[in-house]
């Protein structure tokens, strides 16, 4: 019985020298195999599954930023009239404010595809990915 | 109308866009009605009804659209002809029926744009010999796209695009400040909005003239609509033609010419014409003018 008590105590001390002890060469190939399998999986995934989608601002005809369409944000867009105030929140996206004269672009509320333009502020906001036809195609000549 | 139209417009406001869109829709509906081949009482069937009797009286949008396609018969020396009527009128695509040669010969007899004659001051068409039949198909949708982009801007709309089934025009830019992007259908795809690259375009209409359009197989040949005026017979040089032009009619009726002269005769009349255009002759290959190389991403290499 008292040597069955000591067996775990010499399991639970594991320090890398007798882990190196009590593993084969193939044990420690197989290690070296699943530590390269999980690190490689960050890239399949990335290949494997649709790219998420996201909110891309631009300003003047340049984009100023991309953001991830899945996460909640306010941001204030500086364009040539002012701030123009956008928000992102479960998974879609709308203009709270903008130093427009009618609103317009407040007015269009949230969106969840295509997208939100302020004129006057010269602010564009098109949600992109794979909902939109992501070759960005306005018609075929058939 | 059986075509798929579809308008896309850049706006301020929905009010003002709804309703341009809805005067651009009723004009496509009004052109077509006054052109289209298959109801007796429109302007063309009338023309063809009194085809060796008596010239017939037409409005100015059925007299404009005869002139610009008597224009292309006379640059590319007929291979686009409207009076193919009779000879189209043989083929039956949709119950693969392949005329005998002593058919297409005497229906050939009956074809040729230069007795169709246009009196302008009198506003008047007249089919000089009895039999004769006039078929707009092969510019009527261009120039549809195009009238009707005319009235989406007479309504103050400064950008957007027009789709006539795959006759494309585009004006002014997207909200991005960018060009239309318009894809060109493979030849050989799967669907037809399978594409071989994209062409952006602002200012401009773009037609195509494809084989995959309306045909059928016969012993191995493919028996399409794009029939040859000079010999009846559908022409083998190409699989698909597109036409870039600022005239909406001209892309049309020029893509069905080019595709009918075939890829080398085809490339020097688009270069006389001033016009540009890709060409995917019968084994694949793409030719396109120097002029739209740069506005030309091919995705798919045929």
């Amino acid at each position: 019985m008292a040597s069955c008590t000591q067996l775990p105590e010499s399991g639970v001390i594991l320090n890398l020298r007798n882990l190196f002890d009590i593993t084969t060469a193939a044990d420690r190939f197989l290690f070296l195999i699943l530590f390269m399998l999980s690190i490689s999986g960050i890239f399949f995934v990335r290949e494997l599954l649709p790219e998420s989608r996201s909110v891309l601002i631009d300003v003047n005809g340049k984009t100023a930023y991309v953001f991830p369409l899945q996460e909640n944000r306010t941001i204030a867009v500086e364009g040539p009239q002012g701030r123009t105030i956008v928000e992102i929140k479960g998974n879609r996206v709308r203009i709270i404010d903008s130093p427009c004269p009618h609103k317009l672009c407040v007015k269009q509320g949230w969106i969840q595809k295509g997208s939100l333009v302020c004129l006057p502020n010269s602010v564009v906001i098109t949600i992109q990915g794979p909902e939109s036809d992501d070759r960005g195609i306005d018609a075929v000549t058939r | 109308m059986d075509t798929f139209v579809t308008i896309t417009v850049v706006a301020r406001t929905s009010t003002g866009a709804d309703e341009a869109i809805d005067k651009a829709f009723h004009e496509i509906e009004r052109l077509e009605k006054a052109a289209t081949f298959y109801s007796p009482d429109s302007e063309i069937s009338r023309i063809n009804l009194n085809a060796g009797t008596s010239p017939v009286k037409v409005s100015p949008d059925i007299l404009d659209l005869l002139t610009k396609a008597r224009q292309v018969s006379e640059v590319t020396d007929g291979a686009f002809d409207l009076t193919i009527g009779p000879v189209i009128s043989l083929y039956d695509f949709r119950n693969e029926i392949n005329p005998g040669n002593s058919e297409v010969r005497e229906a050939l007899s009956l074809v040729g744009y230069r007795n169709m004659s246009i009196n302008r001051e009198q506003s008047t068409v007249f089919l000089r010999k009895s039999g004769m039949l006039i078929d707009a198909g092969g510019i009527m949708k261009g120039y549809a796209a195009g009238r009707a982009a005319e009235v989406l801007k007479k309504h103050g709309i400064r950008s957007g695009i027009v789709a006539v089934a795959g006759d494309i025009r585009t004006f002014g830019l997207k909200p991005d400040g960018k060009p239309w992007r318009v894809g060109i259908r493979h030849p050989r795809g799967k669907g037809q909005d399978d594409i071989i690259g994209v062409i952006q375009l602002s200012d401009m209409s773009i037609s195509t003239s494809g084989d995959y359009e309306r045909f059928f197989v016969l012993n191995g040949r493919r028996i399409h609509h794009l029939i040859s005026p000079k010999t009846g017979y559908p022409a083998e040089g190409c699989q698909s033609v597109s036409i870039v032009s600022p005239d909406g009619a001209f892309a049309d009726a020029y893509s069905t010419a080019i595709f009918i002269l075939g890829p080398e005769k085809g490339l020097k009349a688009i270069e006389k014409a001033g016009l540009e255009g890709i060409i995917i002759d019968r084994n694949g290959i793409v030719h396109a003018t120097p002029g739209i190389r740069g506005y030309l991403e091919l995705t798919e290499s045929l």
